[in-house]
């Protein structure tokens, strides 16, 4: 027993839009796995089919190796943290902690200490008589993941967790809840649109467009080894070139020739035809080399331009620089010392490892 | 030039709030004067000498009491049973999607649009049609047409405000649908519900117009009580009756105020 959801091959619709297309995935015991997507490309769908919200049109869903199939939400053990939190107004703190337990079957008498237990874990010890519209948010969240793993669930769903707190908290909220998980050892999906979130607290990433999975893998892989153009573009900040493959001596790489006559070293795709290309290359991964300074021979790529465009975020800079290929951003940590200034002529060089091509064929 | 314009508009609006208060206010004075006038005719105001005599006259009339009764009994009970099917259906409209919704709400309220003669008359030829000759039963269903929309229109507004999540969250947690209805949706659209009852209470003791269809010899109304002896001998028993109204009125509205608050109970519906 070691699968608790599986997902074979679903198929979810709303009239005419097809919300889910044949979806393929299963979480293991004890893992976070994040549903990573724009809005509309059918991560709540799939959270309310798991939840019992909704029934699929076709395929199976299987929570700890039983069929969902005709199962009300309240049959199928599975905790839901909602976006907005969803605590009952009208109940006390304690009331809806121990409102799941109540239903659950537990004993009247140890529902209190249960109640204790679990706002020791998200440490608001005495709040118990408070009622929630007198919470700050991210209390209020808290109250909510109490409420939610009280029960212990076999599944926990957490739906856009931080994505109503301010940014500061959101930092601070989900470090405390990468901890709790898995302090619990809850088996986790968190469903989100913000990349941050989904990296910071997931084991392994799944992400979704128009209905389908377009890429499933731990968050450095999706980063650093996007599969598809959709992927790269979504997962961070990405540089394009477009042209056309050439054989390179070596089969490990490539050489792109792009429109404007440069020619760059990439590593090889899986398959190489004769169509039309773009290869993806990270902000980061972009090493501004001053003017005067010596190219060092570690790059295998070198484009110049000249900066129109300087960006300071405190923390990192990120510079905007015309080359022919058209504008790249090349991000570096502000280390202090003599900065680029903007016109001044600069040249980016990346190496052939960091840059991934994708047919242009796909969008 | 302009702002001369402005201060006379705004002036006439105070104008006109006050003729609407005077409106508004200067009949229940009078009335209420008129109640304790201790002189067996109508003469003319100010009242001479106080007295509480027509309250007695009323209290000791049986036809009255009567028609006190009948009206309070119908009202309890059409409250109860609208207030009911009001919860009933407003729970489903709000589960049903919009057009449908809005399609079935219009439809629930349509019995405020038609004359209310032409109600009381429908029913009461509908009833006779399917041998419902009881003078009780037939002033109970036209009460609960008239009431009915009301109940409705209230509760729907209490449940509508509620968050989907709230229902949601109690199913995932264990809860059956019923028990998410008890525990969740019905709490958190009282006020809505309370609003409505009260309102239906208020158009039952109030209404003449269907009533007045449906009475039989035995059976009837305060209010058609009070017309039916307006037309055979007027004096001022009708004023304290009015002075008795009013001052149920003002209890009602005293004790919402005490427990849920009025605004609430007029603005929103829902518990926050």
């Amino acid at each position: 027993m070691d699968r608790i959801v599986e997902f074979h091959d679903v198929v979810k619709r709303f009239g005419d839009t097809l919300a889910v297309g044949g979806v393929t995935f299963s979480v293991k015991s004890g893992e976070t796995v994040s549903l990573l997507g724009p809005s509309g490309c059918g991560k709540t769908t799939t959270l309310r089919l798991i939840s019992g919200f909704e029934e699929p049109d076709a395929g199976t869903i299987k929570i700890a190796g039983e069929s969902m199939k005709g199962k009300r939400p309240y049959e199928r053990n599975v905790g839901l943290l909602f976006q907005h939190y969803a605590l009952f107004p009208h109940m006390t703190v304690a009331e809806n902690i121990g409102y799941g337990l109540k239903y659950r079957g537990w004993p009247k008498r140890e529902i209190p200490a249960r109640v204790a237990e679990m706002l020791r874990l998200v440490q608001l010890q005495g709040f118990e008589r408070r009622r929630p519209p007198t919470m700050s948010g991210g209390q209020q969240q808290r109250v909510a993941l109490a409420r939610v793993l009280a029960t212990s669930p076999k599944l926990v769903l957490l739906d856009e967790p931080l994505s109503a707190l301010d940014a500061k908290l959101r930092e601070e909220l989900r470090l405390e809840l990468k901890h709790i998980l898995s302090a619990v050892g809850s088996t986790t999906i968190v469903v989100t649109h913000d990349q941050d979130e989904a990296m910071s607290l997931a084991d392994r990433v799944i992400v979704m467009n128009r209905g389908r999975i377009e890429q499933e893998g731990t968050p450095d892989e999706i980063y650093a080894q996007p599969r598809t153009s959709f992927v790269a573009g979504f997962i961070g900040r990405a540089n394009w070139f477009c042209g056309r493959l050439r054989k390179a001596p070596d089969d490990a790489f490539v050489a792109l020739a792009t429109e404007v006559g440069s020619l760059l070293r990439i590593r090889a795709p899986q398959k190489i035809d004769d169509g039309k290309w773009r290869a993806c290359v990270r902000p980061e991964r972009m090493i501004l080399t001053r003017p005067d300074a010596n190219s060092d021979g570690r790059s295998d790529n070198l484009v110049s331009g000249h900066v129109v465009d300087i960006v300071s975020l405190g923390g990192e800079i990120h510079y905007v620089v015309d080359v022919a290929d058209g504008r790249l951003l090349a991000v570096e940590p502000n280390r202090g010392g003599p900065r680029v200034r903007k016109g001044e002529h600069v040249g980016l060089s990346f190496r052939a490892d960091d840059c991934v091509a994708f047919p242009l064929t796909e969008v | 030039m302009g702002r001369k314009i402005d201060d006379l508009f705004s002036g006439l609006g105070r104008v006109m709030n006050g003729f609407i208060i005077c409106f508004l206010i200067i009949p229940l004075v009078v009335t209420s004067l008129m109640a304790f006038d201790a002189r067996p005719y109508l003469g003319p105001l100010p009242p001479p000498a106080l007295s509480t005599r027509w309250f007695s006259k009323f209290f000791s009339d049986d036809y009255f009491l009567r028609g006190l009764g009948v009206s309070l009994e119908l009202a309890l009970i059409s409250v109860c049973l609208s207030v009911c099917i009001g919860v009933i259906t407003a729970v489903a409209l709000d589960r049903s999607n919009s057009r449908a919704r809005e399609l079935m709400t219009s439809l629930f309220l349509s019995p405020l649009i038609v004359p209310p003669v032409v109600t009381g008359f429908a029913i009461l030829i509908f009833l006779s049609k399917l041998g419902v000759v009881n003078g009780f039963a037939r002033l109970l269903c036209g009460h609960l047409i008239i009431t009915i929309p009301y109940t409705i229109r209230a509760t729907l507004n209490g449940v509508l405000g509620i968050d989907k999540s709230l229902t949601e969250a109690a199913l995932t947690l264990g809860a059956r649908e019923r028990h998410a209805f008890w525990d969740i949706t019905f709490p958190l659209a009282r006020t809505g519900i309370l609003c409505g009852g009260i309102f239906a209470f208020v158009v039952s003791l109030d209404d003449v117009a269907i009533s007045i269809m449906l009475t039989d010899a035995k059976t009837y109304t305060l209010p058609v009580a009070l017309v039916s002896s307006m037309r055979a001998n007027f004096d001022l028993t009708l004023a304290a009756v009015s002075v008795l109204l009013m001052g149920l009125t003002l209890a009602l509205i005293f004790v919402l105020e005490k427990t849920v608050g009025l605004n609430q109970v007029i603005g929103q519906g829902t518990f926050r």
